[in-house]
């Protein structure tokens, strides 16, 4: 696996890298050095989101050791932002003449997907989800059938970017909190509205545990627009078949909004260990996909990287089942079962 | 073994008809939906036909039976439409009384409306109205709209795969239903003409001033559509249980990509040779079988050559009849795939092969021309259905007649 994030998440041991602290309410990834996955006359192309999402695939496919995988499945709510917000801006300053369809073909929600294909050689199953907090979740669960189906590996990932111009369309939706904070003390800030951030994570998931494995995917629940009632029930369900969780990876990001479906699962896992993540990368579409790369990097480590967590007080005894509940502004709620292996 | 896949419901509206009787109406009398757009302010207005669906955005909300509701824009509401239907035609009253998934697809979401507004949206000297368009940026606006207006709280997602999506979404469902996780989901697309992809065809000068000539020698490109179109897929267990009345099976399918070039496929076809024979194999049938093929045909140079050459590396010398309905449609995009799906359905239940409009002269590279009359009284038994897109993602569908 692989994540490009506003965190130093892309090489290196995390246990050594501080934390990225930056106000003005919008994280922004902490971008590699393309040149060693990107050949130079491509790269000069190529739009950020596709960069980041093109790197990080390569990476991840690197980790496994696996060249070409069996299928390439991502999810992504919005794309690139910057080629589409370039073209509709090129159509009017224009007047829709001799235009540089570049922005237009790297607007395409399966542009990133294409690009791996492309760079990898993979003629094989290829999808992409554009759906809101359900984009990588989606990706996941095809994923899953594409193993039972007798896929030897996938490739599955999720890629998102925020730019100025979005950050600021959304705040018009109240998507953010209007005072400005830091976000090492987003927790401190229970307000209307979150932060915003983007990020990208990819996966190889193969049917087996091998040496290289990080964690089992042992479960996945995807809930649109329950009501508190019946979240609380599905978690029940969830949980029923499956042994003691040792910790909950909440997406929890202090938007007073939102916050009573936290509370659900305060509620019925009273007594657990809560880590939030979303200070480290921000509210975006597919945050899930970081939260399950920062879940499997637990439990292939077994440590937590402290720095990370300054407002953790307890720490769980042992890390073994990670339950990770994330929503997206109230809509798309998930529910993801990690297992050490 | 796997749950077989039925089709029980079907729903859709083009430029060439507002429901599927409508369709087949036009697709019968050879009546193109191709004309000069009267809804999208562009300066291609009088240049670049495309297939309108003909009534104004208003009108539609009537249709669908939210008119003085706000935020539903061109693409929720062709939708919408096409939903309705498909639930009609299914008996489905109640989505509720039987866990119900929706799988749809889109290229550019709500861009129909929010291209107008856009400027205004980032204006912070500008407030009012275009606000509540702000939601309706992205593609998965359009999927809640019709999920929350007609009732389905159940699995949902949306596909975006550019031309081949509704094609991926039939599939998608088809398999959550073969891997038992649902026993009844919607699957499709929908598609409004927008500004943004005229001109992002336009400027990679994929599009013809002309009516789009699919498998013509002088072919120039193609012409953008609209519309929506969904069919309701359930599980044979439920079929069964609820003796619903099956209109086909979704037999085979594939998804492949082409691994060779951002917007053009390989030149021998790799991957559209490869989703065919896979969604063929998976069905159980031999090459023998297959008396249809309605083909992606959009008239592109290069579409045209690689998925002839497909057909000709699959079939050899004995490759059925095919088509592009394109020519009557105009290509839709994301609802492409999910609109030609209801057309293979179509040729099966009426005994028809639809004629490819505008074709006089065989291509160069390949030795097959397509079917230029109206084909009557032709058993049809299983159709492949293709939808090949940007980013080389090739899809194939095989629809087969339903025999129990």
């Amino acid at each position: 696996m692989a994540a490009i994030s506003p965190q130093h998440t892309f090489e290196g041991d995390l246990s050594v890298q501080p934390m990225v602290i930056s106000s003005g309410n919008m994280l922004s990834c902490v971008e590699p050095d393309y040149k060693a996955f990107i050949p130079g006359n491509s790269l000069r192309r190529m739009s950020r989101i596709l960069k980041i999402g093109l790197t990080t695939a390569l990476r991840c496919l690197q980790d496994s050791g696996i060249e070409t995988p069996g299928a390439i499945v991502t999810g992504t709510g919005k794309g690139s932002l910057q080629d589409t917000e370039k073209f509709i801006k090129e159509i009017l300053d224009y007047k829709e003449t001799a235009l540089n369809p570049t922005p237009f073909i790297q607007s395409t929600y399966n542009a990133v997907n294409g690009l791996i294909a492309l760079q990898q050689k993979c003629t094989q199953y290829n999808n992409t989800f554009v759906h809101r907090g359900f984009s990588f979740e989606n990706a996941l669960l095809d994923s899953m059938l594409l193993l039972h189906e007798g896929k030897e590996n996938v490739l599955a990932g999720a890629f998102e970017e925020i730019t100025a111009e979005h950050f600021y369309i959304k705040s018009r939706v109240g998507q953010w909190k209007s005072e400005d904070i830091s976000n090492d003390t987003l927790y401190q800030h229970f307000s209307p509205g979150t932060i915003s951030g983007e990020g990208a994570a990819f996966f190889v998931l193969g049917p087996e545990a091998t040496a290289n494995t990080y964690a089992e995917l042992a479960g996945l629940k995807m809930l649109y627009k329950p009501s508190q009632e019946k979240l609380a029930a599905s978690l029940q369900t969830f949980l029923q078949s499956h042994e003691e969780i040792d910790m909950v990876l909440t997406g929890r990001n202090a938007d007073i909004n939102y916050d009573r479906y936290y509370q659900v699962v305060d509620q019925q896992l009273s007594g657990i260990p809560q880590l939030p993540f979303k200070h480290l990368c921000g509210e975006y579409d597919t945050a899930g996909a970081f939260a399950l790369w920062l879940g499997a990097q637990l439990l292939k480590t077994q440590q937590l990287p402290l720095q990370w967590f300054p407002m953790q007080h307890q720490t769980p005894a042992k890390l073994r089942n990670i339950l990770i509940y994330n929503n997206f502004f109230g809509e798309q709620h998930v529910f993801m079962l990690l297992k050490g292996i | 073994m796997a749950e077989r896949v039925f089709i029980t419901g079907m729903g859709m509206i083009t430029a060439i008809g507002d429901d599927v009787a409508g369709n087949l109406r036009s697709l019968r009398s050879q009546q193109s939906g191709l004309g000069f757009t009267s809804h999208l302010d562009t300066i291609y207005k009088t240049i670049l036909p495309v297939a309108e669906v003909k009534y104004t955005t208003q009108q539609l909300s009537e249709m669908a039976g939210v008119a003085g509701i706000d935020g539903y824009t061109r693409t929720t509401l062709l939708g919408l439409i096409a939903m309705r239907e498909a639930l009609a035609q299914a008996g489905i009253t109640d989505v509720q009384q039987e866990p119900t998934g929706f799988i749809n697809a889109s290229t550019v979401g709500g861009m129909c409306d929010t291209e107008n507004v856009y400027f205004d949206i980032v204006d912070p000297e500008k407030t009012g109205d275009f606000l509540k368009f702000i939601d309706t940026l992205d593609c998965a606006d359009c999927t809640q709209r019709i999920a929350d207006t007609v009732g389905i709280t159940e699995h949902i997602a949306t596909i975006s795969t550019a031309c081949s999506s509704s094609a991926n979404a039939l599939m998608y469902g088809a398999r959550l239903i073969r891997a038992g996780l649902t026993r009844r989901v919607i699957c499709g697309g929908t598609e409004a003409l927008t500004r943004f992809t005229l001109n992002g065809f336009n400027s990679l000068k994929n599009i013809d001033k002309r009516p789009c000539r699919p498998f013509d020698q002088q072919r120039n490109g193609l012409n953008l559509g609209e519309g929506a179109a969904y069919m309701v897929l359930e599980s044979e267990s439920l079929v069964r249980e609820n003796n619903s009345k099956v209109i086909a099976e979704l037999s085979g399918y594939a998804n492949t990509n082409e691994a060779f070039h951002p917007t053009s496929p390989s030149p021998e076809g790799d991957g559209a040779f490869a989703a065919m024979r896979d969604a063929l194999a998976m069905s159980g049938r031999t090459i023998a079988d297959v008396q249809y093929v309605n083909v992606h045909g959009t008239a592109t140079l290069s579409n045209d050559v690689s998925e002839g050459k497909a057909l000709q590396r699959l079939f050899g010398t004995t490759v059925p009849p095919f088509s592009s309905t394109k020519p009557f449609t105009g290509h839709t995009l994301a609802a492409a795939g999910a609109i030609e799906a209801i057309y293979s359905v179509l040729a099966i239940q009426n005994e028809l092969v639809f004629p490819n409009l505008n074709f006089t002269e065989g291509m160069e590279e390949l030795y097959i021309t397509p079917e230029t009359q109206l084909k009557e009284g032709y058993p049809v038994h299983h159709v492949i259905s293709n939808s090949f897109g940007f980013g080389g993602n090739n899809a194939s569908l095989m629809i087969s007649k339903y025999e129990g």
